[in-house]
């Protein structure tokens, strides 16, 4: 077998200074809410990690999740982090194709049996597999076959968290989620449209450290970035307070920074870390770029109501149905009246 | 002010009356079974359910702030005076029989049929603790007339046999003789004689055509009988066409009072027919209030269609004759105060005209506290003050209008109802009280100013 | 389908088709029966305008009964104008209504919003208590009374719950709550609460018959 390189070697073969390095250990505590004495263990577990196998399976996705994990202007420590896993398979980024890259796949699992990732972004087709596959397999072949001997599977994106945009109605394509076909191995859910890219890195980084599955929500997210609201950690929560709302896009309001809510912000019911870490590095997210929240990282979030639809918006059921309802009204209260009648008139002419 | 009678002092802080609930005592007329009772009550709740009725029965919410505008209520603090409590049953019923949801009620039982006790015990409160006063109808944030349905729940009384004793045979003796205290013809011509005689006046009976028929109730011709001559000296001076009739006299109306509709109408029927025959433009009731209720508001309903004559109360005929100076008064050096009948002010809407004629009259006119439109009621209408058995409850609330009148210090009392002056003089003899009600119409007849015609 | 979908949708839909079917029933139950014809010479008109001034003039107790009925009256006060400014004043409900109606109103500040409901909240219990413990009111309630004040103070209570985050998730909370007025819509129609339509029928109706008569309204 060959020698595989720590991580520790490989970031210093690359030139990143130990400072470096241990800064990104404190900024990766941080976000993980652990106190500074667990700086050491994380820099410690990263360093003498082996190179982790991870295999990179992508299905019925945009890439835009890939995009989004690779999108750095320049070499940031995350993109050089995930240089030291060993991707062993990864359909866009790989340079194999083919044959080739299948043998690349079946020779990481067995090696690694046990103990490697699977990483799966993108959903899943179960109506025809003709609809998604890989080198003639189709992506539930795959997906079942590569979780046989992995340590844990993480769902990356909505699409391969709850079903993404495949999945909305009135999915054509049987578009389910990881979760809802990998029953026996643990499945991490890292949704969004595409998730924070240092949500995912973070998320790796807690299972390289400690080795077990993170403290999850109902949806299988981890509670550390997906524990609170967009709402309640949004920087223009104090307008929403305030009863001040932008009314259309680039109103009075809008230009103000008022809170989006009436505009169709998901912010109350979507659970992320965009409003605390933000996106590009903590540049901006989509609020404070003045567009309300989507909602992206919730379950069916394409499905539930429109986008610039508020949330408060009601389904009051269709007009003819209501109007149906007036007039069974009608005919039972006529009703009710005429028997009502009928008893008087019965007893006025008994007197 | 009269002097205080020295023997019977009047302690007005002391817990005058240790109210005792009235003896239970559950009247009943006629042998029907319990069965029959149950169903004629019912029956004869439901043919009131009407859409007016209804909406009142559907919309009580069961606030209960009728109870702080009843008499009896605010007197004795038992809950079961309040008013719309009274009509439990007839809500009952109409929940039960005739509501837009009425065969749920049944189906399921939401309501149940009402039991012969119940209808016993409402007994005492639709009769002794009711005057149909209507205060409780203006307190009502609903707007539920309240009152109104007091009234007509007697009908399914009534029918069910359970009208308290002495109401009953009231009722019965007007239905048979024409007069509550049987009063017949007769006897009504003889006492018409003697006061013409006696105040020597003028009083024209049975006259064949007449542009007003006057009419009188059995009280003042029984117990005032100076109305009699009061009303004939008015009128003359008006210079009126009129006359009283024989077959046409008596204007109170004990089938209403007690809940029997034949006999209302019957009674209202025989004014009204009177007053066709003579071709009468007018029908001037007396200082009566439920005549008032009877005949103006609900006569024409009994008749069937609009009556062919304006009905009047005598106060109300008052006014129009001083304001267009068909007769003259004297002005009356005095501070007076007027209690106002519930049925002929709150009840119809004829509360100005009693102060139109006193401020001909010239007097120093003192309103009472919570007068008017507002007034307590003299807890005697309604039937209650022929009910023995509710004159302790009844004393006990004329509490209310010892202290309205007196706050007012004014020299006399007036009204323009001789049952509230029936139930003012009981009282006062009760309470050895020193004010003596007197009557409107009087006072006019007695200061009427000779007219150079 | 999560709780605040099924809370947002079927349930609420189910809850306005049966708000209408019932109303309407009720109304048209009533208002089909029999009419009274009045013969009797009118002294005012005893029309519209009346059955108005007395929809309006109800809302007051006249001066002779104020002292007597003050404490209920302004707990009621409290209420009524509590619940209208939760309901209406508060800008998530109005873009509620906006969905439905399209059309928009300014709100006042949550935190007045907070403040008023939980004054309305307050003044509930304090008429429940009344209820319970006045003879006169205990004499005359029913489960209607009861229950009535039930459903209307769970949207009040559930909806003050939101903010603070008690209990549950915000999305759990929120469908809580929807669900809660989804039961209100149900029962206002065959309850006490059908005064919200009634009261027009009759403080209207006897607007008419007493300003006929010339009686005091």
């Amino acid at each position: 077998m060959k020698h595989r390189p720590t991580v520790g070697e490989i970031l210093q073969a690359k030139g990143v200074s130990r400072r470096g390095f241990l800064k990104y250990c404190a900024t990766t505590a941080s976000l993980l809410a652990l106190p500074p004495s667990m700086i050491p263990r994380i820099a410690e577990a990263i360093e003498n990690a082996r190179r982790p196998s991870v295999i990179w399976l992508s299905f019925q996705e945009c890439t835009g999740c890939t995009e989004s994990l690779t999108r750095s202007a320049s070499p940031t420590v995350e993109g050089l982090i995930f240089d030291a896993i060993s991707l062993d398979y990864h359909h866009t980024l790989q340079a194999a194709s083919g044959e080739q890259a299948e043998a690349a796949r079946h020779a990481a699992m067995e090696e690694n049996d046990g103990s490697y990732l699977v990483l799966v972004d993108g959903s899943i087709p179960m109506a025809n597999p003709g609809y998604s596959t890989i080198a003639g397999i189709s992506n539930y072949d795959m997906l079942m076959e590569t979780v046989k001997g992995a340590a844990a599977v993480v769902a990356i994106g909505s699409c391969a968290a709850f079903g993404g945009l495949p999945g909305a109605d009135p999915n054509p394509t049987g578009a389910v989620a990881v979760q809802d076909l990998v029953t026996d191995k643990p499945v991490i859910n890292v949704p969004g449209c595409p998730p924070i890219p240092m949500v995912m890195t973070a998320v790796l980084s807690q299972f390289l450290t400690f080795g077990k599955i993170p403290d999850l929500d109902k949806h299988g997210r981890p509670l550390a970035f997906f524990g609170n609201t967009i709402h309640d950690r949004c920087y223009r929560r104090p307008f929403y307070e305030q009863g001040k709302f932008a009314e259309s896009f680039d109103d009075k309001g809008a230009k103000a920074g008022w809170c989006l809510y009436k505009l169709g912000c998901k912010g109350p019911t979507t659970y992320n870390a965009c409003a605390t870490v933000k996106w590009n590095s903590g540049t901006s997210f989509p609020i404070e770029s003045g567009h309300p929240c989507l909602g992206c990282s919730e379950p069916r979030f394409w499905d539930k109501g429109g986008f610039y639809e508020p949330l408060s918006t009601g389904k009051f059921g269709s007009g003819a149905k209501v109007a149906g309802a007036a007039v069974a009204g009608v005919a039972l209260g006529a009703v009710a009246a005429a028997a009502g009648r009928r008893r008087q008139a019965k007893y006025t002419k008994e007197a | 002010m009269t002097t205080v009678d020295g023997r019977h002092t009047l302690d007005r802080e002391a817990e005058r009356i240790a109210y005792k609930p009235p003896e239970i005592r559950h009247d009943k007329q006629g042998d029907m079974s319990t069965e029959e009772r149950v169903d004629h009550a019912m029956h004869h709740f439901v043919k009131n359910f009407n859409t007016q009725i209804a909406s009142y029965l559907d919309g009580c919410l069961h606030c209960g702030m009728c109870a702080d505008a009843c008499h009896y209520h605010v007197r004795t603090d038992d809950p079961r005076y309040t008013p719309i409590w009274k009509i439990e049953l007839f809500k009952q019923a109409y929940k039960r029989e005739v509501g837009p949801f009425a065969f749920f009620y049944r189906l399921f039982g939401f309501k149940k049929k009402v039991t012969v006790d119940q209808l016993e015990e409402w007994q005492h409160l639709l009769y002794d603790s009711c005057t149909v006063c209507g205060r409780c109808s203006l307190v009502c944030p609903m707007g539920i007339d309240i009152a109104g349905m007091v009234s007509m729940a007697r009908h399914g009384m009534f029918k069910a046999g359970l009208v308290p004793h002495e109401l009953h045979e009231t009722a019965k003796r007007a239905a048979e003789t024409g007069s509550p205290l049987g009063i017949t013809p007769e006897k009504f011509e003889e006492r018409l004689e003697w006061m013409a005689d006696e105040h020597e006046v003028d009083i024209p009976l049975d006259v064949e055509k007449a542009d007003v028929l006057a009419v009188m109730s059995s009280i003042e011709i029984q117990k005032y009988p100076q109305s009699m001559a009061a009303t004939a000296k008015i009128l003359n001076a008006a210079g009126e066409s009129w006359t009283f009739r024989t077959d046409g006299f008596e204007a109170t109306n004990f089938g209403m009072l007690s809940g029997n509709t034949e006999w209302q109408k019957e009674a209202s029927m025989k004014l009204i027919d009177a007053a066709i025959k003579i071709g009468a433009k007018t029908l001037v009731l007396p200082e009566c209030g439920h005549a008032y209720m009877a005949m103006r508001w609900m006569g024409a309903n009994m008749y069937g269609k609009p009556l062919p004559f304006k009905v009047q109360h005598i106060s109300e005929y008052l006014a129009d004759a001083l304001n267009t100076g068909k007769i003259k008064v004297k002005k009356v050096d005095k501070s007076v105060t007027y209690h106002d009948p519930c049925q002929v002010s709150r009840r119809g809407g004829a509360t100005q005209a009693a102060r139109e004629v006193l401020k001909h009259l010239g007097v120093d006119f003192r309103e009472m506290p919570n007068g008017g439109d507002y007034n307590w009621c003299c807890g005697g209408g309604g039937g209650v003050v022929t009910i023995k058995r509710a004159d302790e409850l009844r004393h006990r609330v004329f509490k209310l209008k010892m202290d309205q009148v007196e706050a007012t210090e004014a020299d006399e009392l007036l009204s323009s109802c001789a049952n509230c002056r029936q139930s003012f003089d009981d009282s006062q003899e009760h309470f050895s009280w020193d004010y003596t009600m007197g009557s409107l119409m009087e006072m006019v007849a007695e200061n009427l100013e000779e007219q150079t015609s | 389908m999560d709780l605040l979908e099924f809370a947002r949708g079927p349930a609420l839909q189910v809850a306005v088709y049966i708000l209408v079917a019932g109303t309407i029933w009720r109304i048209v139950g009533i208002v089909l029966l029999s009419k009274k014809p009045d013969y009797s010479e009118a002294r005012g008109s005893g029309g519209l305008g009346a059955a108005l001034k007395v929809i309006w003039t109800r809302a007051f107790t006249a001066e002779p009964f104020k002292k007597a009925t003050l404490y209920p009256k302004i707990m009621a006060y409290v209420m009524h104008i509590g619940l209208f400014a939760t309901i209406f004043l508060f800008t998530p409900h109005i873009v509620f209504f906006e969905g439905w109606t399209g059309f928009d109103w300014p709100g006042l500040p949550n935190s007045a919003i907070f403040f008023i409901a939980v004054a309305t909240v307050v003044s509930g219990f304090a008429l429940i208590i009344r209820r319970m413990t006045s003879p006169v009111l205990k004499l005359i309630s029913n489960f209607d009374d009861y229950f009535s004040w039930f459903v209307t103070m769970l949207p009040l209570i559930t909806g003050l719950l939101i903010p603070v985050r008690a209990l549950f998730r915000y999305e759990d909370l929120l469908a809580i709550h929807i669900l809660s007025v989804a039961l209100l819509l149900i029962w206002l129609p065959f309850g006490k609460l059908g005064h919200t339509f009634l009261v027009f029928i009759t403080r209207g109706t006897t607007g008419m018959v007493f300003e006929r008569r010339g009686a005091k309204t």
